[in-house]
């Protein structure tokens, strides 16, 4: 009964789409902006979100949120480009969750949810790459100037974060020859984490993916004290919510692929190909979703910390260092392709 | 389906001004934006920004949405009215810009406070300024969207909000100095209160320099930003930190020390940079340089226990029960002549230094129970001309840096 | 003494500075005050700013309805030169309440841009030449109405106003 039930949620569509995909970037998001909140207060010296529920540390207000969010009026102001304000959000957060589907959260093929994943890194990357234009489609589609102005600074950071990103996470590939994720993960196990072969690349793509979903110091697009809201300046309720919540679901998704690719995925335990749903697929699954955690959590940190640079600053940044960054990193990512 | 630009931008004009909207052309390849009233950095006014690309082509401060006509409604009050009136501008700064005027009134009737309300109205100056400085510098902090400085400086702000508390009863109106006096004495157990916040505010300044001040980031902000040359900060008259930031030693306190400043030992910070970064700076050391002035008189006046707070001749005219009220309670009763006094003719003009630059008054009597002119001019009135000329040329993003590192406070602005 | 000599210095040189431009100059509670004819004030504070004088503080309209004339004075002072900060100069002149027209000085001290705006909104003073005069802080509706003069009577509300007889 419970051997059926397993294999009923280890089903790969149901497993990795909506429970690790959906619902686990849900909770991850939510986790993520209580963790946020909670730590920023904790620096700031208050206490942070706390009523809803004393006794969780106020997790429970993140909930609430939801709720406020998702019964909150949705205004669509009359002079929108009314189809491109609505499906722009809905959209970006369907193709933020899709490189779920590429990345592989066990070594055995049934629990996989594609059947082969030889070029799986290049797909879940290049689609990692497509919802930041539907956010541009989203500034442009409210025909609100502080949300053209957002859109503009979205687009240039993309243009900036891409080539940081791709080249970064795809250097692995020149040291394992192989764009297949388990063949990656098997690379890197038990402890050989590219983290520790190649450390200039996983801070290339870090940072990379810090500017791709505006956390702090990057967070530009979105810069409150300019272009109040950037692109989601006309957005309200749910669509306000898929709009922010997308940004901190889309740093999930990248950190699970960081996860997979610099943090040695599901090592150190490796599960027997014989293995059932629970041993197979679950407890690896829950491995890369901790590790994913932690990537997230550090990147909310740097809120407390940091101020915003300004977006010339960041390019510059971005160009002159983080892709010099990336390239080097690609260097050495042969360098240990032909050495170890 | 197809229609020419022209026609449609026509057809959507006239549809706009059939709804009441009023419509005019703007240059080509200019981008107006308006910032503010409704903005979270605007504050209470709006800047119409014209942006070339990216970099601001011109701006247009459009000030007076809280106007609130204070030299019209002072000149339909008693004399001492306007005092609580006036400090409503700048409520965090309230003493500052409350001192300048009584001291105008005591220059036209020719009285001058005892020494221990001098020593009073610095104290609680100084008070002011900290956490005027404290309010400008949080706000400047969230402008850059660094949210620990803006929680840290709001919550420390506190503590000399609560000082001021103590002394005068009130948070923020305070309504403490009067033509010869203070309201209140000092409680006994304030000294002891007042050297620790000044000790814990000491500790601060250096957490708040490790997080804020030589933040990487913040700095690379605010380096060259919005840099207003010597000469150009003379001529467009601005006032405060931010001119010293620009290397013009320039404070009322020193160059014209009205109460007891002259008797006081401080600096005057001066930055020569004349950037966003210096006039931070100024700031900053002109809070420890505020630290210093507190714990003086503070000694000052545990020293001079038990002087009158109230000038001699006014101490005299009180009736055996307020004297009683003041023995006991360190509260000065004014009797209700006050309120209807006449104050000799003439004209007089008194300034001071407030948190935010020099406040200037100028009260004109003829002889009758309220003032016939009362002119104010406040530190931001006369700062706001930087966004005419200082941010045009820098990129939109150095506007809340700019907007901040000036500090500029509309209320007080508006008047 | 030293105070007293200085000011005395300082009235000297704006006599001599200002020779034939001076109606009359005399020391003021907190300020030099220096009358001269409106039509002399642009090269009256030409020779004021030639003399270090490099910021105003105030522009100060007082209304005299008796006597029918508008008093504009201007506050300035010095920033560069310190000893001439410790003073502050009121370049005052006259105009007619009818007619208030005078010179606009903002060519000679750029910091008096808003502050002629100001006065012009609240005291419909019209300063020929300002490069941008419209109202500053209030509505042009408001301006219009020029509230700042005398015969502006600001109507106090009760605070019993408006409420219903029975209550």
């Amino acid at each position: 009964m419970l051997e059926t039930l397993l294999y009923i949620i280890a089903y790969p569509p149901l497993w990795q789409v909506l429970i690790v995909g959906f619902l686990g970037s849900l909770l991850i998001a939510m986790i993520a902006i209580w963790f946020e909140r909670k730590t920023a207060a904790r620096v700031q010296r208050r206490i942070g979100p706390y009523w809803a529920s004393p006794k969780l540390g106020g997790f429970l207000n993140i909930i609430a949120d939801m709720i406020r969010y998702v019964l909150q009026q949705v205004i669509i102001p009359t002079s929108v480009d009314k189809t491109a304000f609505i499906l722009a959000p809905v959209a970006a957060l369907i193709i933020t969750l899709l490189p779920i589907v590429f990345i592989p959260l066990s070594p055995i093929e049934t629990f996989w949810p594609i059947p082969s994943m030889d070029y799986s890194l290049l797909v879940a990357l290049a689609l990692t790459t497509v919802p930041p234009l539907l956010l541009i489609v989203a500034g442009w589609a409210s025909n609100n100037k502080f949300a053209v102005i957002g859109s503009l600074r979205e687009s240039y950071i993309i243009t900036a974060y891409e080539l940081i990103a791709v080249i970064s996470i795809l250097s692995v590939s020149a040291s394992t020859s192989t764009f297949n994720l388990v063949s990656i993960v098997e690379y890197q196990a038990p402890l050989k984490w590219f983290i520790v072969l190649n450390p200039v690349a996983f801070l290339a793509a870090f940072l990379a993916i810090l500017m791709s979903t505006s956390a702090f110091p990057f967070e530009i697009p979105e810069s409150e004290h300019e272009v109040v809201a950037g692109p989601f300046t006309e957005y309200s309720g749910i669509l306000y919510a898929l709009n922010m919540g997308g940004a901190y679901i889309r740093r999930f998704i990248y950190s699970i692929l960081l996860a997979i690719v610099f943090l040695g995925g599901w090592a150190p335990y490796t599960p027997p190909l014989d293995s059932g749903p629970l041993m197979g697929i679950i407890v690896p699954s829950i491995i890369v979703i901790i590790k994913a955690s932690i990537i997230v959590l550090a990147m909310s940190f740097l809120r407390a910390v940091y101020g915003r640079y300004r977006l010339d600053q960041a390019l510059e940044y971005a160009w002159k260092l983080f892709l010099p960054l990336a390239l080097l990193g690609l260097g050495w990512a042969i360098i240990v392709g032909f050495t170890i | 389906m197809k229609e020419s630009p022209t026609s449609t931008s026509d057809v959507t004009i006239k549809e706009l001004e059939t709804r009441g909207i009023q419509v005019r052309k703007i240059e080509k390849e200019v981008y107006e934006v308006f910032i503010g009233p409704q903005h979270p950095g605007s504050g209470h006014m709006r800047i119409i920004v014209r942006l070339d690309g990216d970099i601001i082509a011109e701006a247009d401060p459009d000030i007076g949405y809280v106007h609130r006509t204070m030299e019209k409604l002072s000149e339909v009050r008693e004399w001492l009215k306007p005092i609580p009136l006036l400090e409503r501008m700048t409520i965090i700064d309230a003493c500052n810009i409350t001192v300048p005027y009584v001291n105008a009134l005591e220059k036209l009737m020719d009285k001058a406070p005892p020494p221990r309300a001098s020593y009073l109205r610095v104290l609680l100056c100084e008070i002011n300024r900290v956490a005027s400085h404290l309010y400008g510098f949080g706000i400047f902090g969230v402008f850059l969207g660094h949210s620990t400085a803006y929680m840290w400086a709001f919550g420390d702000r506190e503590v000399f909000v609560e000082l001021a508390e103590i002394l005068t009863g009130a948070r923020l109106t305070h309504t403490y100095p009067i033509p010869g006096g203070v309201r209140r004495d000092m409680p006994q157990d304030f000294p002891e209160m007042a050297r620790r916040a000044v000790k814990y505010m000491r500790r601060r300044l250096i957490e708040y320099q490790r997080i804020f001040l030589d933040n990487p980031v913040i700095v690379k902000r605010l380096e060259g930003v919005g840099v207003i040359s010597k000469s150009l900060a003379a001529e467009l008259g601005i006032v405060g930190p931010n001119i010293r930031g620009s290397g013009i030693k320039y404070d009322v306190r020193l160059i014209e020390p009205y109460e007891v400043y002259d008797e006081l030992e401080f600096e005057i910070p001066v930055y020569e940079e004349g950037d966003a970064l210096a006039r931070t700076w100024v700031r900053v050391e002109e809070i420890k340089q505020s630290l210093n002035i507190i714990e003086q008189a503070v000694d000052w006046l545990e020293r001079h226990k038990g002087e009158l707070i109230l000038s001699k001749d006014d101490y005299d005219k009180l009736p055996k029960l307020h004297k009683e009220i003041y023995e006991k309670t360190g509260r000065v009763k004014l009797l209700p002549v006050h309120a209807s006094m006449k104050i000799p003719a003439g004209k007089a003009v008194a300034r001071g230094e407030a948190g935010r630059g020099e406040i200037f008054y100028y009260v004109e009597s003829d002889g009758g129970t309220v003032p016939y002119r009362v002119r104010v001019v406040t530190p931001s009135a006369r700062n706001a001309i930087v966004f005419k000329y200082i941010v045009p040329g820098h990129k939109l993003m150095d506007l809340p840096a700019i907007y901040g590192s000036i500090d500029y406070f509309p209320p007080e602005s508006d008047r | 003494m030293v105070e007293a000599l200085s000011l005395d210095n300082i009235i000297n040189s704006i006599k001599l500075n200002l020779e034939g431009l001076v109606k009359s100059i005399s020391i003021s509670k907190g300020y030099i005050e220096v009358v001269v004819d409106a039509s002399h004030i642009v090269e009256a504070a030409l020779k004021l700013k030639s003399m270090g004088y490099d910021h105003v503080k105030s522009i100060t309209a007082i209304d005299y309805p008796k006597e029918s004339k508008i008093r504009v004075v201007y506050h300035a002072s010095s920033y560069i030169n310190e000893d001439l900060a410790k003073t502050i100069i009121g370049l005052t002149a006259d105009i007619p309440r009818d007619n208030p027209v005078i010179d606009s000085l903002s060519q000679v001290w750029r910091s008096v841009e808003f502050q002629e705006r100001e006065v012009y909104e609240f005291f419909g003073v019209i300063f020929r030449e300002h490069p941008d005069l419209r109202p500053l802080l209030v509505i042009p509706e408001l301006a219009e109405k020029k509230v700042l003069r005398k015969d502006f009577i600001v109507k106090e509300e009760s605070i019993y106003e408006g409420i219903p007889h029975k209550y």
